[in-house]
C-alpha cells in the first residue's frame, strides 16, 4: 500500500538548506491504522505531502497504491489522488456552500454521475452523524462538526487511503474522541488510515502501530 | 459535468464583480474601436471601388479624324493593355455635351464663330487596369499615338484613397490592439482574482484529484462569457451609433464619398467579431495561473 524507501527532503529557503526528513523508510500494509507520532516540526507534513504528492522527495523511492510517486505525471498524480483523502486540522470546508454543498463538490469535481451524488452524500453524512446538519454553512457549525463534515468529505469518494493530519487539534477531548471512532470505522471498512498528530497521549490511546518522527528522523516504529 | 462546470464558471463571474465589469467594459471598447473603424474603412473602401469603375482618360485629338479613320483608330486603343471600352466623341458632340451642360446660357456657345472643342476618345479601364502603374502605361501609349494631342484623367488620386482606407484600417488596428490587450489584461486580473478568491476550492479540487480540464475550463469559461458579453455589447453600442449617427452623416457622405448610403457590418463581420471578444476572454482567463503542480 505505502512504501518509503530512504526518503529525504530539504527545503531550500534562499541559500539556506533545511532538512524536513532524513532517510525514513518504512511499510504500511493495506487496511492498516498507523499513527505517525512526533513534535511540531518532526516532519509529519512533510511526510504526508509527500505521500500525496504535493511535495516531491529530494531523495528516496516512494511507493503509493503501486505508484511511484515521484515519478507520476501531473495528470498520473490527479488519478492518484483520486484514491486517496486528506483530512487536516483545519476542517477546510468552503464558506459559502452547505455541508451538502461541500461533500457533493468533491464528487461532481471527480466527475462522479448526478444521479449518484446525493445518495453517497447522505452515506456519507450519516456515517458521520451529520445528516440533519446537510443545510448548514460552516459557520453555522461548531469545531467537532466541521471536522466530522470534513470527515464526511473525505469518506463520500470511498478512498482506499485516508490521510489525516492533526484531524482532532484544537477539539476538546469528546469531540477528538468523536472523530477518532469515526477514523477508526473508516479504517474498520477497509481503507488505509495514516494519522499525524503530536499529541504522544493520543497515539498512545490509539493503540495502533506508531511511527515516531524526530527532527526529520524516524526513530520509533511499535505497536 | 458540463452543466457544473457552467455553473462553476457563472458563480465566477459573480465573484470577480467590478474587475469582471472593468473586463466587460475594456472588450466592449476595443471592440467598438475596431468595429466602428471597419466600418468606415469598409465605406471608404466601397466609394474608391466605385469611383475606379468612373475613371476615364481622355485623348484630346489634334484634328478631327475623317469618318474613314475613327473605326481604325477605335481599334487601335481598345487593342491596348488595360483598356475597357472605348469611344469616340466627335467635335459637334463635345459642343452639344457644353451646350447641355451650360444649359440656359447655352446661348453663349451658339455665338462662338467656329466649334473650339476638339475631337476625343475616352477611355475606361477593366477592373485589373485600374492601378496607377497600368493607367501610367496606358496613358504614355495613347500620349505616343500621333492622332494625340493631349491626354488627361489619372487614377492616383483613387489610390490615394485607398492609401487612405489602409490608415484608416491600420489606426482601426492599432487601437483596437492596445484596448484588446488591456481587455486581456483585465481579463485575466478579474480570473486572477477569482483564483484568490476560488484558491480554497481549487485547492481542494487538487486534492481529490480533478483533472486539469474540471479546474481549468470553468476560470476559461468565464474569462470567454466575459468576452462574448463585451463583444455583444460593442455590437449594441455600434447599431446604436449607427442607427442614430448614420442618417445624419449620409448627406455629408454622399457629397464628399459619392455613396447612397452609409453601410454597416455584415453578418460575418459581426460573427468575426463576436467570436474575436470570446477568444479574447478566453485568452485571458487561461493567462491566468494559480498554483502549480511540484
Amino acid at each position: 500500500m505505502i512504501e518509503l524507501h530512504r526518503v529525504s527532503k530539504v527545503f531550500a529557503v534562499g541559500p539556506v538548506k533545511v532538512p524536513a526528513l532524513s532517510d525514513v523508510s518504512f511499510r504500511v500494509g493495506k487496511g492498516e491504522f498507523v499513527t505517525l507520532h512526533g513534535a511540531s516540526g518532526a516532519g509529519k507534513t512533510t511526510l504526508l505531502r509527500l505521500l500525496y504528492r504535493d511535495e516531491l522527495p529530494t531523495d528516496g523511492e516512494i511507493e503509493v497504491l503501486g505508484c511511484n510517486v515521484p515519478r507520476l505525471r501531473v495528470r498520473e498524480a490527479a488519478a492518484l489522488r483520486r484514491s486517496i483523502s486528506v483530512v487536516f486540522q483545519d476542517a477546510r470546508l468552503l464558506s459559502r456552500r452547505t455541508v451538502y454543498e461541500n461533500v457533493a463538490f468533491v464528487l461532481r469535481v471527480v466527475g462522479t454521475p448526478r444521479r449518484e451524488v446525493t445518495p453517497r452524500v447522505f452515506d456519507a453524512l450519516r456515517a458521520v452523524g451529520l445528516s440533519s446538519r446537510a443545510k448548514a454553512y460552516p459557520a453555522q457549525l461548531s469545531q467537532g462538526e466541521a471536522q466530522r463534515a470534513a470527515l464526511a468529505r473525505a469518506i463520500a469518494r470511498k478512498p482506499l487511503l485516508l490521510l489525516a493530519d492533526e484531524p482532532t487539534g484544537g477539539l476538546d477531548a469528546s469531540m477528538a474522541s468523536e472523530v477518532l471512532d469515526i477514523i477508526k470505522d473508516i479504517c474498520a471498512g477497509g481503507t488505509t488510515v495514516v494519522l499525524a498528530t503530536h499529541h504522544a497521549a493520543l497515539a498512545g490511546a490509539l493503540r495502533q502501530r506508531t511511527l515516531t518522527l524526530v527532527g526529520g528522523r524516524l526513530v520509533k516504529d511499535e505497536g | 459535468m458540463l452543466g457544473f462546470l457552467i455553473g462553476e464558471a457563472l458563480r465566477d463571474l459573480r465573484r470577480a464583480g467590478r474587475v469582471a465589469v472593468a473586463a466587460i467594459v475594456l472588450t466592449t471598447l476595443s471592440l467598438a474601436a475596431l468595429g466602428g473603424f471597419w466600418i468606415v474603412s469598409s465605406n471608404v473602401g466601397q466609394a474608391a471601388a466605385r469611383w475606379r469603375d468612373r475613371v476615364r482618360i481622355i485623348v484630346y485629338l489634334k484634328r478631327e479624324p475623317p469618318a474613314s479613320d475613327v473605326d481604325a483608330l477605335v481599334e487601335r486603343v481598345q487593342a491596348m493593355p488595360g483598356v475597357a471600352t472605348v469611344r469616340y466623341v466627335s467635335k459637334a458632340e463635345a459642343l452639344g455635351t457644353l451646350k447641355q451642360v451650360l444649359g440656359k446660357d447655352a446661348s453663349v456657345a451658339e455665338q462662338l464663330p467656329t466649334n473650339p472643342l476638339p475631337a476625343s476618345i475616352e477611355v475606361t479601364l477593366t477592373a485589373d487596369g485600374a492601378t496607377p502603374d497600368v493607367a501610367r502605361g496606358l496613358i504614355a501609349a495613347l500620349s505616343d499615338l500621333p492622332e494625340a494631342d493631349e491626354v488627361a484623367g489619372g487614377i492616383d488620386w483613387i489610390e490615394r484613397l485607398a492609401r487612405g482606407k489602409r490608415l484608416l484600417e491600420i489606426i482601426g488596428l492599432s487601437i483596437g490592439a492596445v484596448l484588446a490587450l488591456a481587455a486581456i489584461l483585465t481579463v485575466t486580473t478579474a480570473t486572477t482574482l477569482v483564483l484568490h478568491l476560488r484558491r480554497q476550492e481549487l485547492e481542494i479540487m487538487r486534492l481529490v484529484g480533478a483533472s486539469e480540464v474540471v479546474v481549468r475550463l470553468p476560470l476559461l469559461l468565464q474569462g470567454m462569457l466575459q468576452g462574448l458579453v463585451g463583444a455583444v455589447m460593442a455590437i449594441a453600442v455600434l447599431v446604436a451609433v449607427f442607427t442614430f449617427g448614420g442618417p445624419r452623416l449620409e448627406p455629408l457622405v454622399t457629397q464628399t464619398l459619392g455613396l447612397d448610403r452609409l453601410t454597416f457590418l455584415n453578418p460575418q463581420t459581426v460573427a468575426m467579431l463576436m467570436l474575436a471578444g470570446t477568444m479574447l476572454g478566453g485568452f485571458g482567463g487561461w493567462l491566468a495561473r494559480g498554483r502549480t503542480e511540484p
